[in-house]
């Protein structure tokens, strides 16, 4: 019968254009180079940091033939974009580098594997428990500190020289700081420095110098409009004086220090985190980078502490977990790995292999070492791992920064903004 | 143009009674067999992802936990709790407001200036709508970035620094890349204008009307039901402007919100923040929006579109 025909060819028709749509979902899931395991590593940071990462990642190829690792990295923002999306889709990198302020989004999210699953294959026993248990969320380890860094005042020693300012002194204060930045942009004419408005981490450090937090323990904002309109006021009048970086500087800030007033060549100093400022030894071929503690509260009270800088974690839908979290072992546990990385993410966690390699470290990660060394036993606890709100107000701390330093608002303003926008971000 | 169609097509169905009863149910099955991929595409694509988006915008919904119903919330949070929002509002109608009148001003400047064009007439064309093709990849808008950039292009040419650290300069530099796509409006400006007849422009001239008069008294209200059409298209297209000024304020949308577009700022709202049910939330007031500013046009238009078949009444 026709009519039959034709509900024949339309169920068929119907059966085809299901397959058409289906199999634009799935996509080339365990296809890898003849038979090996395929695993995708990803990280944020520098070159340096990267040719590094790829050369650690050879090795561990070259002793475990079966797998093959697919490597990339990118700049800070992009990475927490794109790795943002790629969970959210449930396609996240079997191995992942993770920032503190992710761990408890992922972790909660179930993006993240609990590495317990696993514990044959990774060895955490030459690990400072107090720095293993920043992984942990509800009592489960998601993530493992790679390293631990701190914040640092980065210049290049015969800039300053050459200007004829003094280099900064320990423990200097807030206004120390404002002095030194003012001066040379007297002597030179150009900017002392980035300006520190612009970062949460910069404003973070400067409220623990006042004995404050950016949050309270029961995950609420810890300091008030008053705290940040003083803040902004302090840095916007800076940056009206020409001693910090202007507007159309500061805004271009993107986690790379290639864009860096600094790493542009339009100021004399930048405010960043201690490893990632080896990207500067490139940036400034003929300089000497040297690397000065953050500036104190007026009283003395530090406010940079060492902080859990990056973190290793593992999907928790990867089709490898085994290989993965040994991928995971082998950076963190692996001497001839620990030599390749040295400090390119910070001094390593790992207290045994930190010992081992510390006579070896040489140019700027034997900086780096001696710089946290000199902080050793200066600084003050670490804050408790921040909501997960924390990873979009980072942003918004910028944005509302924009606004006060391009002159469309006021600090008190801008600082009433965030408040209530950071409120109904930790609401959430 | 499509109105001239219609009782024809009517006629030549009215034509045809005596088979049709008896063939209707197949051709209509064949008809539904052919239309099953569309159909399912719309139902699977479109249709349920918008249910799904509805529902979302009650909801707070972070991608990774169940989403928990909040009633109005995002909405109300929207509206009055979010100063960020409303900069995003401002910037989009700001674009909107320069981009869309200057490029249809050039494409209909320059489908004028080819209408006449006796030689190398499909080369030009070709050459003015190519920037349309190439205009809306990630690609362009980087060059874009590259140019307007300090130290770049336009830097060097004119000593102004770089456009897109400026605010204000920036959404320039983004409208400008919208304009230099003028040419699929112009392709369609071009094809309105052929359909002028020249009889009207010849028995104007008998009547010594100038160059000028020409262009107001006739060519403007032949052309007004293109000219509207374009703008509807290039407007409901303009709310929607996403990947150059994501590519040319480098993800940010700065300086200072300045291209902050509203497709922006719910693209930061829910990827980067994962406020997916607030970005649901805006992505419903967009809707509704555009379909208000688009039913004023159509509203507006009645005094100003003036349609040849209804002149023929």
């Amino acid at each position: 019968m026709p009519g039959n025909r034709t509900r024949k060819s339309s169920a068929t028709a119907v059966v085809l254009a299901l397959c058409a749509v289906l199999g634009g979902c799935s996509g080339p899931q365990e296809s890898g180079g003849g038979g090996k395991v395929v695993l995708r590593y990803t990280w944020w940071g520098n070159p340096d940091r990267a040719a590094r990462t790829q050369q650690a990642v050879d090795l561990f190829e070259e002793k475990h033939p079966g797998i093959e690792v697919q490597t990339s990295f990118s700049g800070y923002d992009a990475y927490k974009q794109k790795l943002a999306t790629q969970a959210a889709g449930g396609d996240a990198p079997d191995v992942m580098q993770l920032d503190y302020r992710m761990i408890d989004q992922y972790a909660s999210g179930g993006v993240l594997l609990d590495f317990a699953e696993q514990r044959a294959a990774l060895d955490t026993d030459a690990f400072d428990t107090g720095l293993l248990a920043t992984g942990k969320v509800d009592g489960r380890q998601y993530a493992i500190p790679q390293a631990r860094g701190t914040e640092t005042v980065v210049y290049d020693a015969k800039q300053w020289k050459a200007a004829g300012v003094a280099p900064p002194r320990e423990g200097w204060t807030w206004n120390d700081w404002a002095d030194t930045m003012r001066e040379l942009a007297r002597r030179t004419g150009e900017p002392g420095g980035t300006d520190p408005g612009w970062s949460e981490d910069a404003f973070e450090v400067w409220l623990r110098g006042r004995g404050k937090a950016l949050y309270t323990e029961d995950r609420q904002l810890g300091f008030t409009a008053d705290d940040l309109t003083h803040y902004w006021t302090f840095t916007d009048r800076l940056r009206r004086e020409g001693a910090v970086s202007p507007a159309e500087e500061t805004t271009q800030l993107d986690g790379t220090v290639e864009n860096t007033p600094l790493g542009r060549g339009r100021a004399l100093s930048d405010n960043n985190w201690d490893a990632p400022a080896s990207g500067y030894l490139g940036l400034l071929p003929d300089g000497e980078v040297t690397l000065a503690p953050m500036p104190s509260g007026e009283d003395g009270t530090p406010g940079q502490y060492f902080k859990p800088s990056m973190f290793m974690g593992v999907a928790a839908d990867t089709s490898h977990p085994e290989e993965s979290v040994r991928l995971v072992d082998f950076m963190l546990n692996d001497p001839e790995a620990a030599k390749i990385l040295g400090a390119t993410r910070g001094i390593p966690v790992n207290e045994t292999l930190r010992e081992e390699i510390a006579p070896d470290l040489k140019d700027f990660d034997r900086t780096i070492y001696d710089y946290q060394a000199s902080l050793e036993g200066e600084l003050k606890a670490p804050p408790q791992a921040p909501p997960s709100g924390d990873s979009a107000l980072q942003t918004t701390f910028q944005r509302d920064y924009d606004q006060v330093s391009y002159e469309r608002m006021s600090p008190r303003e801008a600082a009433e903004n965030y408040i209530t926008e950071a409120k109904a971000e930790l609401r959430s | 143009m499509t109105t001239t169609h219609m009782p024809t097509t009517r006629r030549g169905e009215g034509a045809a009674p005596p088979v049709r009863p008896a063939r209707r149910p197949r051709r209509e099955g064949a008809a539904w067999v052919f239309l099953s991929p569309w159909v399912l595409g719309a139902c699977v694509l479109t249709l349920l992802p918008m249910a799904v988006s509805l529902y979302l915008s009650f909801t707070d919904y972070d991608l990774f936990n169940a989403p928990s119903w909040v009633g109005l919330r995002n909405y109300t949070q929207m509206f009055t709790e979010d100063p960020r929002y409303w900069r995003s509002v401002g910037a989009t109608l700001t674009y909107v407001a320069i981009a869309v009148p200057l490029q249809l001003a050039l494409a209909l400047v320059v489908a004028l200036a080819l209408k006449n064009m006796r030689h190398g007439k499909a080369f030009y064309r070709s050459a003015f709508y190519a920037p349309s093709l190439l205009g809306a990849s990630m690609s362009i808008a980087l060059v874009w970035r590259a140019i307007f950039n300090d130290g770049g292009t336009v830097d060097h040419l004119l000593g102004t620094g770089g456009w897109v650290n400026k605010p204000g300069w920036a959404l320039l530099a983004v409208a400008l890349l919208t304009v230099w796509q003028f040419g699929a409006p112009m392709v369609i400006f071009l094809a309105g204008l052929q359909q002028i007849p020249g009889e009207l422009y010849e028995a104007a001239e008998v009547d010594g009307a100038g160059r000028r008069r020409q262009f107001l008294s006739i060519t403007v209200p032949m052309l007004s039901p293109v000219i509207f059409f374009n703008l509807v298209l290039q407007t409901i297209q303009a709310f929607q402007v996403f990947t150059p000024a994501f590519a040319i304020s480098a993800g940010k949308g700065g300086p200072a919100d300045s291209t902050l577009f509203y497709t922006l700022y719910l693209y930061d709202r829910g990827f980067v923040a994962s406020h997916m049910g607030y970005a649901s939330a805006m992505a419903w007031v967009l809707l509704l929006a555009i379909g208000v500013v688009t039913a004023v046009l159509f509203r507006t238009s009645r005094s100003w579109v003036f349609y040849a078949s209804e002149g023929d009444r």
